[in-house]
């Protein structure tokens, strides 16, 4: 399975690609071992370069019969301990909650590249929309915390999807990287790092060492320190399992718990106490700005040239990007809106998914200024526009 | 009266085949959480059976679980098996990730009726399909068990569950035809009523490289038993039946109702409605087995053939 015959690391250096193909290398750098997907435009290009890399690497791309099962067999590879990973697109999301839940409850890591297009309903499949966010922070039934990344171009895609296997890893949760249709069929430089410098970075799914071997392997709040202990990934075939996976409220053992509410809380705060490493952010311009715009994934890019023509005329504007959209950085955003005359929200999505969240944590007074686009890119002139009014 | 007594055996009965088993290590009952009469006791110790006899490596052989009455059966094997409690209908596809990321492995699915053959049915189709090399076991006591008795996909015509309070019209779906057409090789049915065919069968199956499909015909005294008579299965006589309200009155109806593979090629298409057809339907072990194919594409794919 840890096949190394030096095909799993691509030259370093820089490469022309496609968005699909950055995210579908950086997972296969990340140490992916197993695809089940099923064809959905705009994410179908994955699963077609997939299927071209992964055997040569050792690793399975299966195209399974609907979306249910490739979630599914993703779970079962995730199980027995290969770095899996599935790919689709709003309509094959919504099939697939099913399984997310139950994989939360069972703290099955697995990353999830959402290539969003336009809906709801089949919607129009080649346009970006960025109307996932709302299904995947709320994926399945149940109560648990999933975390969600949104990278701007085809670079963030490739080392974001590393990132993305780290915390799956890590924080033993789903974690979903949402891309766009056009993010996806982006054709841009990508500049690839050494193989030592990848490999330094991943975190490998291995048994602990014997003497490490709890039979606690599932997330509990450790009394003493008062933190939550995260175990490594239990790995079915061999000594390091539960005596079963059972998908009700369980203990740390796997046991049937009597206590539904200590099992929810440790689903939930397993993350929600890790926020301040699980949130990526970037400032843009912010030191000394009167405006604070906030946005994620590629309106980001059309904010930061809104912004550079602003400074032009004079106006104070800078940008504060979210990388981890999902858990949001309450803490971080209320300290950059704190002192702002102004906030701006531009979004791929009409009702502003992330700006009732920043509402939620701006001082009242403050004015939120939505900028909603849907199925095609923010103009510039669209922010610029927002920016002048509040400005005056 | 029955508070001074514990309701389970709490100690380790005397028997060669009571293996250490999880819910007696974990929750200290050796005993099983079925109603009485239910097949599904002698399922769970054939499977214990099989796997003491030939010495199985729990490890690469994990225990796929889909839901219904029989998800409770991972409670009776014993504790050092693996096991995974799948969701409704997806155990098959499950399997599949499994068998795929690590193909030492033949994982063997526990699956019901409505599991199978209802919700997962896709799932059964393409696995079969496949030919993955795994054992997939239906249990089929032709009702919803779990649910409270509603009518599942293989119950009989005329038959009462909660959900066709007026007798069952839909037609019954067949979970063996439906895997000689999907092209799993080797398809067997049995019922718990013939009990060491079952393990002949078991047995087989674990050698095969391939899908082995087994469905097995298991009572459900509880919710069809005491609804039904037993003349279901026997229509064209004409007879008066009696309710099946005992586990010996709902094996007997079995034994009754099944029709060895050899008699039924002599029977006329009236006298099979509504019986079960029990036999080994298909054998083949020499069609390519899926997780072996994918390994030689494997190797083209790495350039060394």
């Amino acid at each position: 399975m840890n096949n190394q015959n030096g095909k799993r690391f691509l030259k370093p250096g820089r490469h022309l690609m496609m968005g699909n193909e950055a995210m579908a290398e950086g997972a296969i750098s990340a140490g992916l071992r197993f695809f089940g997907g099923y064809p959905i435009t705009p994410s179908t290009e994955v699963i077609e370069h997939l299927a071209k890399r992964l055997p040569q690497v050792g690793g399975v791309c299966m195209q399974m019969e609907d979306e249910l099962a490739s979630i599914n067999s993703v779970m079962g590879a995730s199980l027995v301990g290969a770095k899996a990973m599935t790919a689709t697109s709003g309509p094959g999301l919504s099939l697939m909650v099913e399984t997310i839940s139950m994989a939360a409850n069972l703290e099955i890591p697995f990353v999830f590249c959402d290539v969003q297009r336009c809906g709801p309903g089949t919607g129009s499949v080649t346009d970006p929309h960025h109307n996932d966010l709302g299904l995947v922070r709320f994926s399945g039934n149940g109560e648990f915390e999933v975390i969600a990344l949104a990278p701007m171009n085809c670079q963030e895609l490739f080392d974001l999807t590393i990132t993305a296997f780290n915390y799956a890893e890590t924080y033993r949760c789903p974690v979903f990287i949402l891309s766009d249709a056009y993010l996806g069929h982006l054709h841009e430089v990508v500049d690839i790092p050494p193989k030592e410098e990848i490999l330094n970075k991943v975190i490998k799914r291995e048994v602990p060492p014997s003497e490490e071997i709890s039979p606690r392997v599932f997330s509990y709040l450790d009394k003493v320190k008062n933190e939550y202990v995260i175990p490594k990934p239990p790995i079915m075939g061999t000594e390091y399992v539960p005596g079963m996976f059972l998908h009700t409220p369980h203990g740390p053992e796997g046991i049937l718990s009597p206590d539904p509410f200590r099992f929810v809380q440790t689903m939930v705060d397993k993350i929600k106490t890790n926020k301040d490493k699980i949130c990526l952010t970037e400032n843009y311009k912010l030191d000394d700005a009167e405006i604070v715009i906030i946005a994620y994934g590629l309106p980001v890019r059309v904010s930061y040239r809104a912004i550079e023509i602003a400074r032009e005329e004079g106006i104070k504007v800078g940008a504060f990007r979210l990388i981890t959209v999902w858990p949001f950085p309450d803490e971080q955003v209320k300290e950059v809106v704190k002192n702002a005359k102004a906030v701006i929200v531009p979004e791929l999505n009409y009702t502003g998914i992330i700006a009732e969240q920043v509402e939620r944590v701006t001082p009242l007074g403050t004015p939120i200024i939505k900028v909603p686009q849907v199925a095609v890119f923010h103009h510039p002139d669209d922010i610029l526009k927002a920016i002048r009014e509040v400005a005056q | 009266m029955s508070g001074e007594l514990p309701m389970y055996p709490s100690e380790k009965p005397e028997h060669p085949y009571v293996l250490d088993s999880y819910a007696g290590r974990i929750l200290n009952t050796y005993s099983s959480r079925f109603c009485a009469g239910c097949g599904y006791g002698i399922i769970g110790q054939i499977y214990t059976r099989v796997f003491e006899d030939l010495k199985l490596d729990p490890n690469l052989h994990p225990l796929v679980i889909g839901i219904g009455c029989y998800s409770q059966i991972l409670l009776l094997v014993h504790a050092d098996a693996q096991k995974v409690l799948a969701l409704h209908g997806r155990a098959p596809a499950v399997a599949t990730g499994m068998k795929m990321a690590n193909p030492n492995m033949k994982p063997i699915v526990f699956s019901g009726d409505g599991d199978c053959l209802g919700i997962g049915g896709n799932h059964f189709i393409h696995l079969c399909r496949r030919n993955l090399d795994c054992v997939i076991f239906i249990f089929n006591n032709s009702i919803y068990g779990m649910t409270g008795g509603q009518g599942a996909p293989t119950t009989l015509f005329g038959a009462k569950s909660s959900t066709t309070p007026y007798t069952m019209f839909e037609n019954r779906s067949d979970g063996i035809k439906l895997a000689l057409a999907a092209g799993a090789t080797h398809v067997a049915r049995t019922t718990v009523a013939h009990p060491r065919t079952f393990m002949k069968y078991f047995k087989k199956a674990l050698k095969h490289k391939g899908t082995s499909v087994i469905e097995i015909v298991t009572p459900c005294v509880t919710y069809f038993g005491r609804k039904n008579v037993d003349s279901l299965g026997a229509e064209y006589l004409g007879l008066e039946g009696k309710k099946m309200d005992t586990g010996g009155k709902m094996v007997d109806w079995i034994k009754r109702n099944s029709v060895r593979i050899n008699q039924a090629k002599f029977m006329t298409e009236e006298e099979l409605f509504n019986k079960y057809i029990i036999g080994e339907f298909r054998y083949e072990s020499d069609k390519p087995e899926y997780s072996e194919e994918y390994a030689r594409i494997q190797k083209i794919a790495m350039g060394d053939k």
